[in-house]
């Protein structure tokens, strides 16, 4: 049962990653938690539906779609609701993140109906229904597809990060957003795009866990999005490797403490495990500490 | 901003406000107002469309035959989301509303535990098509009925006739939500169990929300069950289905009343097939009257009938007899229900026969259904 949880982990906690480097990598931008992350994975779900029953569009080209709609919706977050109050105190910030989560989920609940939706399952490609019994446990070609899609979207946001310019003038814009734009950078431009890649990613997430489990409805985003950015705080908020380690760990505790101790209360394992760590390790795995300094205007 | 002047404006529009109440008040006076409470979105938005379904279907008919006693009958809905928390705002909210005789509801057993004592203080009669937890007449205090069976029956009957007659199995796990109405079936389903001989290989439970059973279903098929009990609603029986499917396991799964909704094929697919269910209403078992009712529905809902709105709409019927007979107070409308305590007392419904105890429980047969080539069919 062990090699079976861990398979269950590992997919859980692959799909937390992805949508906890969104919130990680917004706040490394902007210093702003975006609760509204969660609808964006939300509504990339409920768009591949659209796309793959409305539109009659094969699942792959559905999946891309969907990614470009949530990078789209990223933008528009960003560019209607954070941009005007970016010179504004961050409890502004935050309160129109709320403000957005909430709208935007009522916004789909209006949209397509608050029923929980089934995902149309005969459009998957047969290869993902396969399954492979080998001897301590049971995997199936989704499984494979959901950790092939997190490891190439981990591995390319690093090489982004690291090895393109954008990255770079992300990790300025990170470090310090006044001397990267007095560097020549388009502050705005960055952070922008930070949304739309964090956008994309979270809409990937939502489209698989639609897909996997079966069942898409408007509030999905609102528990995802909470364990994500425990996740995300777990790994330490703002590092990018980090919350990739904290999805991870978040969703194997989750599955092992289901599996092992009890299942009634497997979401207070998963955090409770995320509280000892905090504890012992405030920052989050990869977090730095910055003590706060009076600010001179 | 100071001086008397503004406070006499402010007077002005409060006593505006409180004639304006007043007025509607008594204009609302010349209908018959029930309240309906059920969860009408939410993940179990499904159960309350079949309740709508059915008490309109009998409101159709009551106004079209001129009304109760010439007053028109208006249904007022309160959508508690199946939650306790929201039970109790709509039974506030009902409660309150002085012009409100009756209410038909709530639908989930918790969010009737939850409103049932704020009922109680407001002396409002309620009758309940679908809460089929135990202790909900002793929390009922003589104001609460229903007529559905109740889990104390279903819990032993899916383990004497469904598991070991009729399935003829004998290991058993046990899914269930972690709420008033999946404890206390599961329950009693133990209790049953122990009594038929029945081995239950294990229990796992579930909160409301979950949509990743993988980790418990991990757990519970390791123990190598025959079939798996599916204690709770569809939604997450669904999906339960579903998963339990893709992990390998092909015996045949079985739920309670909870199950019985067209959404459960419609989002467990290929998966729902092979699932067994008690329910409190077969069409096809129904006698004429009933065969007419389902008949009815299908034209005005364009789906299958299932229990809940069968059991709705005989809902509204005693309501709307008793309401004939008593007059439209809330105390003379318990005392009404009250008095139907036996064969001869009884309502003759779409449904069979319903009567209530003394603490507003009825006895009702059940039935069992099953799911086969994505459509609900009867299992003997």
């Amino acid at each position: 049962m062990f090699l079976q949880q861990l398979v269950n982990g590992l997919t859980i906690g692959g799909i937390y990653a992805l949508i906890a480097v969104g919130y990680t990598m917004v706040y490394g931008v902007i210093q702003l938690i975006n609760f509204a992350h969660g609808e964006i994975y939300m509504l990339g779900a409920f768009f591949a539906v659209t796309f793959i029953v409305g539109m009659g569009m094969p699942f792959y080209m559905a999946f891309f779609l969907a990614m470009l709609c949530g990078a789209v919706c990223g933008m528009l977050l960003d560019v209607i609701a954070y941009r005007p109050l970016r010179q504004s105190p961050r409890l502004a910030c935050l309160i129109t993140a709320i403000g957005m989560s909430i709208f935007l989920q009522n916004l789909a609940m209006l949209i397509w109906g608050s029923r929980p939706k089934p995902f149309p399952g005969n459009t998957l490609p047969a290869w993902f229904n396969k399954t492979w019994h080998l001897t301590h446990f049971s995997l199936t070609g989704f499984h494979l597809f959901i950790f092939a899609v997190t490891i190439i979207m981990m591995v390319g946001l690093h090489l982004l990060i690291k090895k393109t310019r954008f990255g770079k003038a992300m990790r300025a814009v990170a470090q310090n957003k006044t001397m990267a734009s007095l560097a020549g950078v388009n502050v705005n431009k960055v952070i922008t795009l930070t949304f739309a890649v964090a956008g994309a990613m979270g809409a990937a997430a939502g489209l698989m866990v639609g897909a996997f489990y079966n069942s898409l409805y408007p509030t999905m985003g609102y528990v995802a999005g909470v364990k994500a950015f425990a996740a995300a705080v777990l790994g330490g908020i703002g590092s990018i490797p980090g919350a990739m380690l904290g999805g991870i760990v978040l969703g194997v505790a989750e599955a092992m403490g289901a599996g092992y101790l009890s299942s009634l209360y497997r979401d207070g394992i998963s955090y409770g495990v995320m509280i000892i760590v905090i504890v012992f390790i405030p920052a989050g795995f990869f977090g730095v500490l910055i003590k706060e300094t009076k600010k001179s205007i | 901003m100071r001086g008397k002047g503004s406070l006499l404006g402010k007077g002005l529009i409060f006593g505006l406000a409180l004639v304006f109440c007043m007025v509607t008040g008594v204009m609302a006076a010349d209908t018959i107002r029930i309240g309906v409470a059920g969860p009408f979105t939410g993940d179990a938005a499904a159960y309350g469309d079949n309740i709508k379904a059915g008490v309109s279907l009998k409101l159709a008919e009551i106004n079209a035959a001129g009304g109760i006693n010439g007053k028109k009958v208006e249904l007022v809905w309160g959508d508690d989301l199946c939650q306790p928390k929201e039970g109790g705002n709509v039974a506030s909210k009902f409660a309150n509303d002085k012009s409100i005789v009756a209410v038909i509801g709530h639908v989930c057993s918790s969010a009737t535990l939850a409103g049932m004592p704020i009922y109680v203080r407001a002396k409002m009669p309620v009758i309940s098509a679908t809460s089929t937890n135990e202790t909900i007449g002793k929390v009922g205090q003589g104001w609460f009925f229903r007529n559905c069976y109740t889990d104390d029956f279903q819990g032993r009957y899916l383990a004497s006739y469904v598991v070991k007659d009729l399935l003829g199995l004998k290991k058993v796990a046990v899914f269930h939500e972690n709420n008033d109405y999946a404890i206390g079936l599961k329950d009693s389903f133990m209790a049953g169990a122990k009594d038929s001989g029945l081995e239950v290989t294990g229990v796992e439970g579930f909160v409301k929300g979950t949509t990743d059973f993988t980790p418990q279903l991990t757990k519970l098929l390791r123990d190598k069950p025959e079939t798996i009990f599916l204690c709770g609603y569809h939604l997450e029986g669904a999906l339960i289905a579903g998963q339990a499917r893709k992990l390998g396991f092909e015996g045949p799964l079985f739920g309670g009343d909870g199950i019985d909704n067209a959404d459960y094929i419609k989002i467990g697919g290929e998966a729902a097939n092979n699932t067994y269910l008690t329910v409190p209403f077969l069409a096809d078992a129904a006698g004429p009257e009933g065969k007419k009712f389902a008949e009815d529905y299908l034209a005005a809902n364009g789906r299958e009938v299932d229990w809940m709105s069968a059991n709705a709409y005989d809902c509204l019927g005693i309501l709307a007899d008793v309401i004939a007979k008593v007059g439209t107070d809330r105390q003379k409308i318990r005392d009404g229900l009250a008095a139907m305590n036996s064969a001869e007392a009884g309502f003759e419904g779409v449904t069979g026969l319903t009567y209530f105890n003394e603490v507003g429980d009825c006895s009702k047969p059940a039935f069992v259904k099953k799911v086969e080539g994505g459509k609900f069919v009867p299992a003997n």
